[in-house]
């Protein structure tokens, strides 16, 4: 009988890892069908293809590959690569398309009449469109600023303009922190910091240990203007604050896998660390984002499945929560989808980190997203819930189901009035927070979404277009009027317009039979408030998944396969798309030259080398 | 194959376990394992065999069965159906037939062919180094495994109990062996030795007679089929007895399988059983793993469209790079052409035309095992090759290729196993199985090793990892939106008390209670045997409780009376052991207890030090401890309480096998909904054989087709042709 040597029962190798770790990133031209795409409004170009180097481990963390596949020993999160994208001096958004650019959201027409009209004691620059407000002159605002009530929060000094914003206190390039590494800045960046652009876009980007400035309006947009390679730690997420850039100053916060926090301002290469050593939480940081028209809060989702809005200026404390553990209301009844405000912004002890602090699942918090008029927050996790939140008054408004599995990202139309998710169903859904249902759910992904985006400039009052990417390597196109949402399943697109009856007993049944559940309140020692009373009666609505038969769906008007791995990152600029994937290829693909806006072409046809 | 152990070392060397804090104790004593560390003060042990957590020896490349084994075991409803089928048999008869049987052959004297019917030296004896040159890496899985065997207790299965069964021995009944044995066994965990469901698998199965490496999704297949035929079987032979018994009694129906099956109820049910009009207890297994498939094809020519329905226990998807489970089911439903050789002969039309054809689903079954075809045949190197494709698949499913009349089509499935395949081909590696257990998270099974693994390990097997380790066999089973919530809501609360163990002690009672299954099941058994374990967990608390705490194991009423009294003395030792029990739950929670108020004082002290320099990372989880202690110690108390005064009232409550009363509702109401549809596929045997004979026509592409596809792997046309075979019986 023939006998084959017994092979080894776990691998000694694998043949799988062989790439060489490149320390220098390339930027490589493409030119092809397969490099480009095709939409309504015409055919989209690859531009280029950034390639970001995955730095070599560190040398005294020695490789980490555990040869046994069965290994228990749990593997600390990582990300794709991620894109900010900031601009320091933008054009002004001319929105060709999108004629209704004002944050007025049916959002706010829906639900402000309950609300008493607030007295702002302070007027905080309101920017729900960020592109407008970067000089900080619309100032003009009825909405509330975050943590606005709370006389522990006001600002101690009033700064005067923004050429003298506080900057972080170490030096990253002398740092002898063991979690930073080291940092290689550009040997000419002065000089390049001068001679740019100064409507050219810069980007930040994270890539396994290493985190990179890259100007993508440089010529050799390969060389970053600073690397920063960390120890251990892998950046997850990153966020520029719009409110505070200014030529001499960018205040840009990190979340990495080890939980602690990088306050960076890459001007003066400074830096500080928050939550340090998982002080405050000690989970990684999934998702984070400065607070719309705050200049020092920021809100990180911890994988622990808590929110926590940090104050960049503070220094740690160690939490303990001030929820108090109410005899009336023991676990077993906790329902699972409440928030929990384990330390209100309203709390008066504001001396140190953190600001607030809401538990709101057991299960990881993958994304979430301000709306554009900064008044609510879509959270959503691997519980597969979309949680929308009325953050100013840390309230639970609703909660959504995927079909099934984890959401993994969520974005809001530039107007405020829909939400869009993605998740582990391969699906991204249309969420109307208007009518507080879903609108349709998309097909198309041949696996996970990774990331959506609304195109601000394709949408108008009536149509909107978004992009998604997904663990297929597919990009995908959608677009969706308001006319057409409210068709049932079995009506096709020529049936569009007109909302059916059937449609409308569903929304009522919807309504009907989704539960109503009080919120279980906890007392926390907040400072009393004019909204207290409000909040009291707080509740919020739990939204049954809806079966598929009646649920529309809608199909992509592209799809393309636009790289070999799967995509991480994904955005719409001005003159182009910008896609990004997990090994780190950060494509720029150009918008159709015959557009209907003769400027964008200008602009594309400038840069193009 | 020894260094590449060595290299192992040092690896895990930093994390020890998942989810758990090492405990702090006695640095000298041994470490406990991981899983040991879990089933610390686990409570009573249950009677349903949910709370074994037994490793499976391997014989030499027979961790394809040990892996499947070990699915099957932890999917609740098989489990109690085929420790139920024909009857559950009394802890003594388990221990009779184990006493006669033959001795084991130790581990360590394994090493030599003797014990391998055919093979050359095994993968497992080569895998274990002869001699011991120098200290043992003892996070390697083989370090890890011969502890596990040297702890024990190793169950011994080379007997064979089916006379206990009223059965001929069968593959079935070698498998009812194993589990009754578990469930029996005293100890939580072990290893079980199953040499003779070997010995029976392979004097039936020729395939599996080697010692070499062999498919799992194979054996699962043919499992199930060899299963549904004893089964059968036992049924026919049951039901010529009964009329051979009672001719008078005329009520029977000689078509109604399912009726006459029930009426016989003396042998198979108790006589609660409700109605005698339930489904026919046979049917159990298809109820389970049985979908159905309807394949529509449209003649191009005349636009005809043809539907004919086809049942299967599993799926095969084929796989494409980045791609999810989702979609690959989606393409496993896409339209595909019949044309040139592969004509379509439409009975409408007359002659082969071409045709459209899709796949789609018509009956959702309740456990939907997944195979993703991993092994494909290549043309170049005539032979089969792994493919090492990322397929993603999500903790949840629903499937989106369904007929437009399928009932419940946005059914819900969650994800309870895993067969993972290690390795570079199809003909040799190493199977194992991540498994989500009724109430203790998610396990590791690797033979005679078993360990508690995080949530996300699950998510190691998509194909992109190196270590060429991927998941080859899904098992999704069917569950609700609100057992998913609830689940999400427990998982938080687990990983709390987990915390607890390692440090505090945890009165077991709360631990138990934390840990207690939470699952809505609409896994509902399609019989009624677990209404019928429910019922005798809850008469026999009443009556006589140390009998949870003594063998675990309950007779459920059904069972005939035991020809000898049961002597008195085990209760009375019961007792004994029962109050010592208790004395020590009492320890635990005044310790408990007193560690929470030192804790509260501590809390006080650190809020007043808020702004006090930073704590050390061993503070940090202290802090998260004393939290959950002061929750634990709470709600310890509340239960006592309640307990005390219970056992005053000599109303002692069943603890913790099952949901009682609720549960049994449930169970009811599934079967009462599913009776019209199950009848009408029950009846017509005639009829589906005329279908047969009818159609052979409309049959020959599908044919060819298979051929075609068989071409890729041949043992498998053997497999789905048998399921195909034994399918006609059962068509409506």
């Amino acid at each position: 009988m023939f006998a084959i040597p017994p092979p080894p029962r776990y691998p000694t190798n694998n043949g799988l890892i062989t790439a060489t770790l490149e320390t220098a990133n390339t930027l490589t031209h493409r030119e092809g069908p397969e490099y480009t795409f095709q939409a309504g409004e015409g055919t989209y170009i690859l531009r280029d293809d950034l390639q970001l180097a995955t730095p070599p481990p560190h040398p005294s963390e020695a490789p980490v590959i555990n040869p046994n596949p069965l290994a228990t020993s749990v593997v600390p999160p990582t990300s794709g690569v991620k894109l900010s994208l900031v601009s320091l001096n933008p054009k002004q958004i001319n929105h060709d398309l999108y004629k209704a650019p004002t944050a007025t959201s049916s959002l706010k027409e829906n639900k402000e009449p309950e609300k008493e009209p607030r007295i702002s004691i302070e007027t905080t620059s309101d920017i729900s469109n960020p592109a407008i407000s970067i000089n900080g002159s619309n100032k003009s605002s009825t909405v509330r600023a975050f943590g606005e009530g709370n006389a522990a929060l006001s600002p101690v000094i009033s700064r005067g303009d923004g050429l003298k914003r506080r900057k972080p206190k170490n030096n990253i390039i002398k740092s002898n922190s063991s979690f930073v590494s080291r940092v290689i800045p550009h040997e000419g960046l002065v000089k390049k910091l001068v001679e740019r652009d100064p409507g050219g876009t810069f980007a930040f980007a994270n890539i396994n240990r290493a985190f990179q400035w890259l100007d993508l309006s440089s010529s050799s947009k390969q060389d970053p203007m600073t690397k920063i390679l960390f120890t251990k730690a892998h950046m997850l997420c990153h966020d520029v604050n719009p409110l505070t850039k200014h030529p001499t100053h960018m205040d840009v916060v990190m979340g990495s896998s080890a939980s602690d926090i990088i306050w960076y301002e890459p001007m003066s290469q400074k830096y500080a660390r928050i939550n340090k050593n998982g002080i405050i939480n000690s989970s990684a940081v999934a998702k984070i984002r400065w607070i719309p028209g705050s200049e020092n809060h920021f809100l990180a989702a911890h994988m622990d499945g808590t929110l926590v809005v940090y104050d960049k200026e503070k220094e740690d404390a160690p939490f303990v929560s001030e929820e108090l553990v109410d005899e009336g209301i023991s676990i077993e009844d906790e329902e699972q989808s409440t928030l929990v405000i384990t330390k209100s912004v309203n709390s008066s002890n504001q001396k140190a980190n953190p600001v607030a602090c809401w538990k709101i699942s057991n299960q990881a918090i993958t994304d979430f997203a301000f709306s554009p008029d900064s008044k609510h927050l879509a959270v959503v996790g691997d519980d597969g819930c979309l949680r929308i939140i009325d953050y100013l008054q840390e309230r639970l408004t609703d909660i959504y189901s995927s079909y099934y599995g984890a959401f993994t990202c969520v974005c809001w139309s530039p107007d405020g009035k829909y939400v869009l998710t993605g998740g582990q169903d391969d699906l991204v859904s249309i969420w109307s927070l208007h009518e507080r249902q879903i609108i349709a759910r998309c097909h198309g992904h041949d696996s996970w979404v990774a990331a959506v985006a609304f195109d601000p400039w394709r949408c108008d009052d009536r149509n909107y277009r978004f992009g998604s990417v997904g663990e297929d390597c597919k990009l995908l196109l959608w677009d969706f009027s308001v006319g057409m949402l409210h068709r049932p399943k079995g009506a096709t697109a020529r049936t569009r317009g007109s909302i059916s009856q059937q449609s409308g007993s569903l929304l009522r049944q919807r309504t009907e039979s989704a539960s109503v559940i009080n919120r279980i309140r906890s007392d926390s020692n907040r400072t009393g408030s004019i909204q207290q009373d409000i909040v009291d009666e707080s509740e919020f609505i739990n939204h049954p998944v809806e079966p598929r038969a009646r649920t529309a769906q809608l199909p992509p008007v592209m799809s393309k396969k636009i790289d070999d791995h799967p995509l991480s990152g994904l955005a719409f600029e001005q003159d182009c798309i910008i896609t990004s994937c997990v090994e780190g290829h950060v494509r720029t693909w150009d918008r159709p030259r015959e557009g209907p806006n003769s400027s964008q072409v200008d602009l594309s046809e400038k840069k193009r080398p | 194959m020894t260094s590449f152990f060595g290299k192992l070392k040092s690896q895990n060397a930093t994390g020890p376990a998942v989810g758990t804090t090492p405990a702090k104790k006695d640095p000298n004593a041994p470490l406990p394992t991981p899983l040991e560390r879990m089933l610390m003060n686990a409570g009573p042990i249950r009677n349903d065999g949910s709370d074994k957590f037994f490793g499976m020896e391997n014989f030499g490349n027979t961790c394809y069965c040990n892996s499947i084994l070990q699915c099957l075991y932890y999917s609740v409803p098989f489990r109690d159906h085929v420790l139920s089928y024909p009857k559950r048999s009394t802890p003594e008869s388990v221990a009779h037939a184990q006493a006669h049987a033959p001795p084991r052959i130790p581990p360590l004297q394994q090493n030599g062919t003797a014990k391998k019917p055919l093979g050359p030296s095994s993968a497992r004896s080569a895998g274990t180094p002869p001699q011991q040159q120098k200290p043992e890496d003892k996070d390697s899985p083989e370090y890890k495994k011969k502890q596990a065997l040297l702890a024990g207790p190793i169950l011994n299965m080379s007997y064979e109990n089916s006379r206990e069964y009223e059965m001929p021995e069968t593959l079935f009944t070698s498998l009812k062996d194993l589990f009754e044995a578990v469930v029996v066994n005293q100890s939580r965990m072990g290893v079980i030795s199953p040499s003779r469901f070997l010995e029976t698998l392979r004097r039936e199965n020729e395939m599996f007679r080697s010692a070499m490496h062999q498919d799992a999704h194979e054996f699962l297949n043919l499992l199930l089929n060899t299963v549904v035929e004893n089964i059968e079987d036992h049924d026919r032979k049951v039901i010529a007895q009964r009329k051979a018994e009672q001719p008078l009694r005329g009520v029977e129906d000689d078509g109604d399988l399912s009726k006459t099956e029930s009426e016989s109820g003396t042998v198979s049910f108790p006589p609660i059983l409700p109605t005698p009009t339930t489904s026919s207890p046979t049917r159990w297994l298809h109820e389970l793993f049985e979908g159905t498939l309807t394949s529509e094809t449209r003649c191009l020519t005349c636009e005809n469209v043809s539907q004919r329905d086809e049942p299967f226990l599993d799926l095969s998807v084929d796989l494409e790079q980045h791609s999810s489970v989702t979609a690959c089911l989606r393409r496993f439903s896409e339209e595909e052409m019949l044309c040139e050789r592969n004509k379509f002969h439409c009975d409408n039309c007359g002659g082969l035309q071409e045709a459209e054809k899709r796949m789609k689903i018509k009956r959702l079954p309740k456990i939907l095992a997944l195979h993703l075809k991993r092994f494909k045949y290549t043309e170049d190197l005539q032979r089969l090759q792994k493919l090492f494709h990322k397929v993603v698949y999500p903790y949840h499913l629903r499937l989106f290729n369904t007929t437009d009349d399928a009932e419940d089509p946005d059914r819900l499935y969650e994800l309870y196993a895993v067969v993972v395949h290690i390795g570079g081909g199809p003909y040799h590696g190493h199977y194992v199985a991540v498994i989500k257990t009724q109430d203790r998270g998610w396990l590791l099974f690797d033979d005679e090793m078993v360990e508690p693994v995080d949530k996300t390990f699950v998510r190691n097997f998509f194909g992109d990892r190196p270590g060429l380790a991927c998941a080859y066999v899904l098992f999704y089973q069917e569950t609700t939106f609100e057992a998913v919530q609830k689940e999400q809501r427990m998982e938080g609360k687990r990983r709390a008390s987990q915390d607890l163990t390692s440090g505090l002690a945890v009165p077991p009672r709360q631990s138990a209670e934390l840990h207690q299954v939470q699952t809505v099941t609409p896994m509902g058994s399609p019989g009624s045997p677990s209404d019928a374990t429910y019922y005798a967990t809850l008469d026999h608390a009443v009556t006589a409780p140390p009998e949870f705490t003594t063998n675990g194991h309950v007779e459920s009423p059904r069972s005939p009376p035991p020809p000898t009294v049961r002597p008195p003395s085990p209760v009375l030792q019961s007792k004994r052991e029962r109050v010592k029990e208790e004395k020590a739950h009492e320890k635990a929670r005044r310790a408990a207890e007193k560690q929470a108020e030192k804790d509260r004082q501590e809390v006080e002290k650190q809020r007043r030090k808020v702004l006090a320099a930073k704590l050390t990372e061993a503070q940090k989880r202290q802090e998260a401890e004393l939290k959950a202690a002061l929750e634990a110690s709470k709600a310890s108390k509340a239960e006592e309480d309640k307990r005390h005064a219970l056992e005053r009232s000599q109303t002692v409550h069943a603890n913790g096998s099952g949901s009682g009363s609720s549960g049994f509702d449930r169970f009811k109401r599934t079967k009462s909904l599913r009776f019209g549809s199950l009848n009408k596929k029950e009846k017509p045997q005639l009829d589906s054989s005329e279908e047969n004979v009818a159609s052979p026509d409309a049959m020959t592409p599908e044919k060819e087709k298979d051929k075609d596809k068989d071409k890729e792997k041949e043992k498998d046309r053997r497999n789905r042709f048998s399921i195909r075979k034994k399918s006609f019986g059962m068509l409506p």
